[in-house]
């Protein structure tokens, strides 16, 4: 009979709800505080945040909507109001919320967000850009834009850093002051660095507990546990939050209790966006075969490298130092992803690659297939594409997910049973 | 058909041929630049033969081990042809994040085509300031640097500046040639235009010139037609060569496109460098002009939709046709926009999604025959 598998939850996740619950209900009733709004792409946000208006993140927002189960009917209206289908699903899903409010099309109360004072983006991605011009020419926001390119090579880095550094300071920082009408808040700056600082640390320490085998906890737990680095960053209630978490997993590894029961049988990596508006349906299909999705490329995103925060210094220099010191920085482009994915599958002992691509988003699937086999050659690690996508149920097979999977699984297998031969 | 326009035919019914027969008989090297804003001027001040990576015409086979099927034509073409050597005679491959699937092209192309040398320009979207300003001459003088490492010849003011009138000497004749095709309608097909101006894109620009010269007093001699065709503009198809078939059947349902908004098109010249200043501040200065809004950098309050309405005031055209290539971001994200906008300044239009493999033209002429009758044509 085949082995049944369970996953064995964490507690210190159910609080995370209520921490978000209050970021968004924050932000929704921000005007009525007569608070000014700013929606988000990139790294950004973080400047707004320090000049205490209320900030929303553009890839926040998608993993908002998808758990509250609300992203299909958004993404209706945008494609009523003739956004096309093949468009970048969290573009579609702004203009889809920025619709229902200038039309007053019902939908869910809790995804209706406040239009903005200032768009900002942070163009890491192009699309990023796209989705500020739209909403610009549909609804007049004022923009400010920041160029933020990937870098493809360490040498690249410091020019692109200075470069980064010089339109915050020139284009964004002016323009922030002069919505908020008070100089730029340099100190505050330094105190959400210094909490976040904290936090990073703390998750970090989080992040150890997925070496472990069997691994007391899985990236779903800590994708769901995201917020507290992401966009509540500097939040006092997020320091508690990862001290919790952290004894959690180490009581559990005191007792060798895993995240899956009775036996963790694949450790997985996982690339891309984590598919928010589907975490259940994967997290069910991982643990009926024993498999545990451990780190990410995205995920590994939010300030890897907390030790380089210096709440004492420059507080621009050192947020964008975050982002364009190369060995520090995150691993955006495939040229600098691979020695990344290389060195995770060694240090989490990993079994084998799934590759997410989100057929509305580009971003990660560029270079997806030579990953896999550069790998795999290197490291005797096989991987898998999957293509959904990240909000939009329209794009997601489970056919195709459980076959590829199955492949992966199969794969592995084989591969275990040739070397006891 | 003009012989000089014959030639040009050549060059553009089979690229590959042209550029390899001109590496061959030049033993030069050969740039090839991503589309659709990296200053060829640069390239050509080197004495290398800058051309603009194309989309090949067989269906995508080989390339499917690499690049997902949700890109636009032009990318999984490109890396198809690449990776069963189609393009080996390309010495280098320049790229800049035109959009996410340029932006990650070079890896996939570094790894299986290898060409003698691959860079990434980070040209900046057009966005306000300083800043972005320096940034962008930052990048093109490291790229005229590399250009210099690569071809071992060095580019001073006066070679680039050369490179800059010649350049802009053949903008200038297209845009002569354009004039004839709008002043007098039905002059010069679809077909003959895209050939003018994707043979730019491939050949040596003073042999174009001359090409162009030879060819401007005879094109002059055509006639406007007479069948009283509804006259149109297209508008779209970002980075690529529409499809010729597509442009067959515009023509063939008796619509005559008077001029276009398009990278293989009007907008290669549209703008030129201006002459006798530093090059590169000419150079940025022309990358930074933000008309024609192009859907890949970063403008916001030129609006594309009035650029296309004053194109088809200024050549009292009936419509516009709005070529989307599929799985293109930029445009994607730009075209509800204008759809409704044109939709309320009351002019006609319609969009036809291309896809890079045969498919069946039956949904396009649909479209295109109720779009005809929107306009009064039949
Ligand atoms: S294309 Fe991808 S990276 Fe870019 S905005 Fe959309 S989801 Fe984000
Ligand atoms: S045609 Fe569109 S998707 Fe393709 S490379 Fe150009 S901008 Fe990108």
């Amino acid at each position: 009979m085949a082995q049944e598998y369970k996953l064995d939850r964490l507690e210190t996740t159910k609080h995370i709800g209520p921490m978000v619950d209050k970021h968004w209900e924050e932000l929704r009733t921000a005007k009525q505080r007569g608070e000014k709004v700013a929606w988000c792409s990139g790294p950004m946000f973080i400047f707004p945040y320090a000049m205490g208006m209320k900030c929303h993140f553009m890839a926040g927002y998608a993993a908002y909507c998808g758990g509250r189960r609300a992203a299909d009917q958004v993404l209706e209206v945008a494609e009523a109001e003739g956004d096309l289908p093949d468009t970048c699903s969290y573009h579609k899903l702004h203009m889809g919320m920025a619709t229902a409010v200038k039309k007053g099309i019902p939908i869910k109360e809790d995804v209706i967000l406040p239009i903005p004072d200032l768009m900002i983006i942070g163009r890491l991605c192009t699309e990023m850009a796209h989705y500020a011009e739209g909403l610009y020419r549909r609804m007049g926001i004022p923009i400010s834009a920041i160029d933020c390119p990937p870098p493809r090579r360490k040498e690249d880095y410091a020019e692109i850093g200075k470069f980064v550094e010089k339109q915050v300071r020139e284009e964004l920082i002016p323009t922030l002051e002069r919505l908020t009408g008070t100089p730029f808040k340099s100190d505050r700056m330094s105190e959400i660095l210094a909490v976040l600082k904290k936090a990073a640390t703390l998750r970090n320490e989080c992040w150890e507990f997925f070496k472990q085998i069997p691994s007391p906890w899985t990236l779903w737990d800590y994708g769901v546990s995201i917020a507290p680095v992401f966009y509540l960053m500097g939040k006092p209630e997020t320091i508690p939050y990862y001290e919790k978490l952290k004894a959690e997993l180490a009581e559990r590894s005191a007792q060798g209790r895993a995240a899956i029961i009775p036996e963790e049988k694949y450790r997985i990596y996982w690339d891309g966006w984590l598919p928010w508006a589907f975490l259940g349906i994967f997290s069910r299909k991982f643990t009926s075969c024993g498999a545990v999705p451990l780190v990410g490329r995205y995920p590994w995103e939010f300030f890897p490298h907390p030790e380089a925060i210096d709440p004492n210094a420059d507080p621009i220099h050192n947020y964008i130092q975050l982002w364009y010191n190369p060995e520090i920085a995150p691993k955006h482009s495939a040229e600098m992803a691979v020695p990344f994915i290389g060195e995770v599958v060694e240090d989490y002992s990993l079994d084998g690659l799934i590759m997410f691509t989100s057929k509305s988003c580009r971003i990660w699937s560029m270079g997806h297939a030579d990953m896999i086999d550069i790998i795999d050659k290197k490291y005797g690690v096989p991987g898998v594409i999957i293509d959904a996508d990240m909000v939009d149920s329209k794009m997601v097979s489970e056919a195709q997910i459980d076959t590829r999977m199955q492949a992966l699984f199969e794969t592995i297998d084989a591969r275990r049973s040739a070397r006891r031969r | 058909m003009e012989q000089a326009l014959e030639k040009l035919f050549e060059v553009v019914e089979d690229p590959y041929k042209a550029v390899a027969g001109w590496k061959e008989s030049t033993k030069g090297k050969v740039v090839g630049c991503f589309p659709m804003h990296i200053p060829e001027e640069i390239i050509h001040a080197s004495g290398m033969l800058p051309v603009v990576l194309w989309r090949g015409n067989e269906p995508v086979t080989e390339g499917h081990a690499h690049v997902p099927p949700f890109n636009c034509g032009l990318t999984r073409s490109f890396v198809d042809d690449g990776v069963r050597g189609k393009l080996n005679f390309i010495d280098g491959m320049i790229f800049y994040r035109t959009c996410l699937q340029a932006g990650g092209l070079p890896f996939i192309i570094d790894r299986n085509v290898k060409p003698s040398f691959l860079e990434f320009l980070y040209l900046p979207a057009n966005f306000p300031g300083a800043g972005t300003r320096d940034f962008i001459i930052y990048e093109l003088g490291r790229f005229k640097s590399l250009m210099e490492e690569k071809s071992g010849q060095s580019i001073n003011e006066e070679s680039l500046n050369r490179s800059i009138e010649i350049y802009n000497k053949n903008r200038a004749l297209l845009r002569k040639i354009n004039d004839i095709r709008r002043n007098r309608p039905g002059s010069i097909t679809p077909r003959e235009m895209l050939a003018i101006v994707q043979s730019s894109m491939l050949m040596p620009k003073e042999k174009h010139n001359e090409l162009l010269e030879s060819l401007l007093p005879e094109l002059e001699k055509r006639e406007a037609s007479s069948d009283g065709g509804k006259k149109v503009i297209i508008a779209g198809s970002l980075c690529q060569t529409p499809r010729l078939d597509i442009l067959d059947l515009i023509d063939n349902l008796g619509m005559v496109v008077v001029d276009d908004d398009m990278y293989v098109g009007s907008r290669y010249f549209a703008n030129d460098a201006e002459e006798g200043i530093n090059p590169l501040e000419s150079l940025a200065t022309r990358y930074q002009q933000k008309s024609p809004p192009c859907p890949t950098k970063g403008e916001w309050e030129l609006d594309w939709s009035d650029y296309l309405n004053d194109m088809v005031k200024k050549n009292q055209a009936a419509g516009v046709i709005s070529l989307l290539i599929k799985f293109c971001p930029p445009h994607l994200c730009y075209y509800p926009d204008v759809k409704n906008r044109l939709a309320d300044l009351g002019v006609p239009h319609v969009m036809l999604e291309v896809e890079h493999e045969a498919v069946t033209l039956e949904q396009s002429r649909t479209r295109l025959q109720s779009f005809l009758e929107m306009i009064g044509g039949v």
